[in-house]
C-alpha cells in the first residue's frame, strides 16, 4: 500500500479540494490506474476518493452543508453560464469545453438578471469574475490561458452532474401526488 | 373544368419562383396577398400581375375556399407535386398509414369474398384497390422519410438561436409523433405487417383457386407487399438511428439546462441565505489548521516547559476602600446647609467656612459659598465692613464678610 506513487502530491491537492484530471499528469494517470488502492487508501483514514464518470477524481466534501463562500459563488458562475448555453441553441457541452473564454466576453453582466444573481453572492464586476476564475483554477476546474483567457477543464463536469440531480429532483418532485388538504 | 396540360406547364416553367411562393405560403391566400406575392416573383415577360392572377385561378392553381369568394388556397395535387419537385416532402402521420391498414384489410375482406363468390371481376377491382393502396404506402413512407431526415439536418445545420429546451421539445415532438409510432405500426408483429401477410394469402388464394388469369399482376403486387413489409420497418428504423443521437444529445443538454434554471430560479426568489444546499456545489477542504503536528507539539510543550514561573493573580474581592472623590464633595456639599443652619446668623460666612474646613481649596470655597448664599432657606447680605483676606489651601481672596441668616 505505501508503495502507491506520488501520494503525497496527489494528497497534498486533493486536500486542498482540487480536482485532478488529465492536465494533472502524472498523478492523474498513477490515480487511474490503481484507483481501488488510493481509495482504500485515503478511506482507511477517513477520506472518500471520489470517480467521477468523466473520469476525473477528487475527495467528496465530508459536509456539503458547510461550504465556503467562494463555492455559491462559482455554483452561480457556473449555471448562469450553463444557462447561456442553453439559449445558444447547440450542445451544452460542446459550448463550455469546445472554446476558449475571455473574460469580458462572458454573458454574466449583460444581462440583467444574471448581474441581480451574482450581486446576491457579492460579485460585482470583472475584477471579482477575475478572483473567482482563479479560485476555479485552483481547485481544477479551469485552466487559465492569460490575463482574461480560460478555458474550462473536465472536472466542471462536476456542475453538470449537479444540473442532471437538480432536474431530477424537480421533475420527481413534480410528479409526486400534491399533499392533500390539511383536515379538521 | 379539364386543364389543357400544356398550357398548365408552360405557365409553371415561366413561374417557378411564383410556384414557389405559394407553396411555402401557409393557409388562404387573399387577392392583396396573391398579387403582393407576384410582385415580389416577378416572370420574365411583362406580364401584369391581374394577368399571372387571372391565369392561377384559370389553371386551378388557386382554388376559391367558397364559391366567389376572396380567399384562395394552393390546389392540393399542385401542392403534392411542388412538394415533390422541390424535394420538401411532408411527413405521413401514424393515423394516415393506419388509414391505409384499414384500407388494405377491408380491400383483403372483398377480395375473400369475390373469392367465394368467383366474381372475377370484384377480384380484379380488388387487386387494382390493392396495387393502389400498396403505391401509396410506399410514396408515404418514402416522403416522411425524407421529411424526417430534412428535419435532421435542419437541426444540426440551424443558425437561428433556438434554446436547446425548444429543440428538445421539438425533436421530442417528431420522435413522439411519427417515429415510435410509425414503428409500431410497421414492425414484424404489427398491423400493417398483419394486413400485408393477409393481403398476400388472399392475393394467392386468388392465384390457385379463380378463373383470374392476370398472373403478371398477381406477381407483381405480391413482390410489392413482400418488398412493402421489409422497405417499411428499415425506413423507420434508420429514421430512429438518425434521429436517436440528436435526441439524446438534446435530452442531456435539455436536462443539464433546466437543473441550471432551476437552482438559478431558487437563488432569484429565495435569496442566498435559503438557497438549497443541493444547489451549491461542495468541495473537500481539510483545515489543517486545527489538528497539530508533531512539530506544533513540540514546539507548545517546550513552551510549557521553559515558561518562568510567576505567582499566580490574586482576585480581590473585598468593598473598595473609600468612595470616590465625585461622591464624597458631593456628599459634604449637601451637609454644609445642614450645618449651617446650626450656627445662624453667621457674621462671616468664609471665615466659618474655613473654620469648619480649613483645608478647602479654591474650586470647593466658591462652590460651597455659591450653594449656601443661593440656597432657598437662607439670606445672604455682603456687609460693609473692611474686605478681609482669607488664606485657602491653593490661593487668597479678599472679600468683604458675607452675613448668612435664616429667611424671615
Amino acid at each position: 500500500m505505501n508503495d502507491l506513487p506520488h501520494l503525497a502530491a496527489i494528497f497534498d491537492r486533493l486536500k486542498r479540494g482540487c480536482h485532478l484530471g488529465p492536465e494533472d499528469e502524472p498523478a492523474y494517470t498513477a490515480l487511474r490506474e490503481r484507483y481501488d488502492d488510493y481509495a482504500r487508501y485515503f478511506a482507511a483514514i477517513g477520506l472518500r476518493l471520489a470517480r467521477h464518470e468523466r473520469e476525473f477524481f477528487y475527495f467528496e466534501p465530508e459536509n456539503p452543508e458547510s461550504v465556503p463562500d467562494t463555492l455559491p459563488r462559482i455554483a452561480v458562475f457556473s449555471y448562469i453560464l450553463i444557462d447561456y448555453a442553453a439559449n445558444q441553441g447547440g450542445s451544452i457541452e460542446e459550448y463550455l469545453f469546445g472554446q476558449n473564454f475571455l473574460l469580458p466576453a462572458l454573458p454574466h453582466f449583460g444581462l440583467d438578471r444574471y448581474t441581480a444573481l451574482l450581486r446576491q453572492v457579492e460579485v460585482h464586476d470583472l475584477g471579482d469574475l477575475r478572483t473567482l476564475l482563479k479560485h476555479m483554477e485552483r481547485i481544477g476546474w479551469v485552466k487559465s490561458l492569460g490575463e482574461d483567457e480560460f478555458r474550462l477543464l473536465r472536472p466542471f463536469h462536476r456542475v453538470l452532474s449537479q444540473c442532471l440531480r437538480l432536474s431530477e429532483t424537480g421533475q420527481t418532485a413534480e410528479a409526486a401526488p400534491a399533499p392533500a388538504p390539511p383536515t379538521e | 373544368m379539364k386543364i389543357n396540360p400544356q398550357s398548365f406547364f408552360n405557365f409553371c416553367a415561366g413561374h417557378a419562383a411564383l410556384l414557389r411562393g405559394l407553396a411555402e405560403h401557409d393557409g388562404e391566400i387573399a387577392e392583396a396577398e396573391g398579387f403582393r406575392l407576384i410582385r415580389a416573383h416577378p416572370s420574365p415577360g411583362e406580364e401584369l400581375p391581374e394577368t399571372v392572377w387571372r391565369r392561377l385561378r384559370e389553371l386551378q392553381i388557386l382554388l376559391p375556399t367558397e364559391p366567389g369568394g376572396e380567399f384562395h388556397l394552393l390546389a392540393e395535387p399542385v401542392a403534392r407535386l411542388l412538394s415533390y419537385l422541390f424535394n420538401d416532402a411532408k411527413p405521413a402521420t401514424p393515423e394516415l398509414i393506419r388509414g391505409y391498414v384499414l384500407s388494405l384489410e377491408n380491400t383483403s375482406h372483398r377480395l375473400g369474398r369475390a373469392l367465394a363468390e368467383e366474381d372475377v371481376a370484384q377480384v380484379r377491382l380488388a387487386f387494382e384497390e390493392t396495387a393502389q393502396t400498396l403505391r401509396r404506402i410506399h410514396a408515404d413512407l418514402e416522403e416522411t422519410q425524407q421529411a424526417i431526415l430534412a428535419e435532421v439536418a435542419r437541426f444540426k445545420t440551424e443558425r437561428a438561436r433556438v434554446s436547446v429546451r425548444e429543440k428538445y421539445r421539438r425533436i421530442v415532438y417528431w420522435m413522439e409523433r411519427y417515429v415510435e409510432p410509425m414503428i409500431e405500426i410497421v414492425r414484424a408483429d404489427g398491423p400493417l405487417r398483419a394486413a400485408l401477410d393477409e393481403t398476400a394469402r388472399r392475393l394467392r388464394q386468388a392465384g390457385e383457386e379463380t378463373l383470374f388469369t392476370d398472373h403478371p399482376a398477381l406477381v407483381r403486387n405480391l413482390r410489392f407487399l413482400r418488398l412493402l413489409a421489409a422497405h417499411a420497418l428499415r425506413v423507420f428504423l434508420q429514421c430512429r438511428k438518425e434521429i436517436q443521437p440528436l435526441y439524446e444529445s438534446l435530452r442531456r443538454s435539455s436536462f443539464i439546462a433546466e437543473g441550471a434554471a432551476r437552482a438559478l430560479e431558487q437563488l432569484q426568489t429565495e435569496g442566498l441565505s435559503r438557497w438549497p444546499a443541493e444547489c451549491r456545489i461542495g468541495v473537500a477542504t481539510l483545515r489543517f489548521q486545527n489538528v497539530p503536528g508533531d512539530e506544533a507539539i513540540a514546539l507548545a510543550l517546550r513552551r510549557v516547559i521553559e515558561h518562568p514561573p510567576e505567582p499566580a493573580p490574586v482576585l480581590q474581592f473585598s468593598a473598595e476602600p473609600s468612595d470616590p472623590d465625585a461622591l464624597r464633595r458631593l456628599a459634604w456639599l449637601e451637609s454644609l446647609p445642614e450645618a449651617a443652619r446650626a450656627g445662624l446668623p453667621i457674621k462671616d460666612l468664609l471665615g466659618w467656612l474655613l473654620r469648619e474646613h480649613p483645608d478647602t481649596a479654591m474650586p470647593e470655597a466658591l462652590t460651597a459659598l455659591s450653594r449656601l448664599i443661593f440656597h432657598r432657606d437662607f439670606h445672604a447680605v455682603f456687609t460693609e465692613e473692611a474686605a478681609r483676606v482669607y488664606p485657602l489651601r491653593d490661593a487668597q481672596l479678599e472679600s468683604a464678610p458675607v452675613r448668612l441668616s435664616a429667611h424671615e
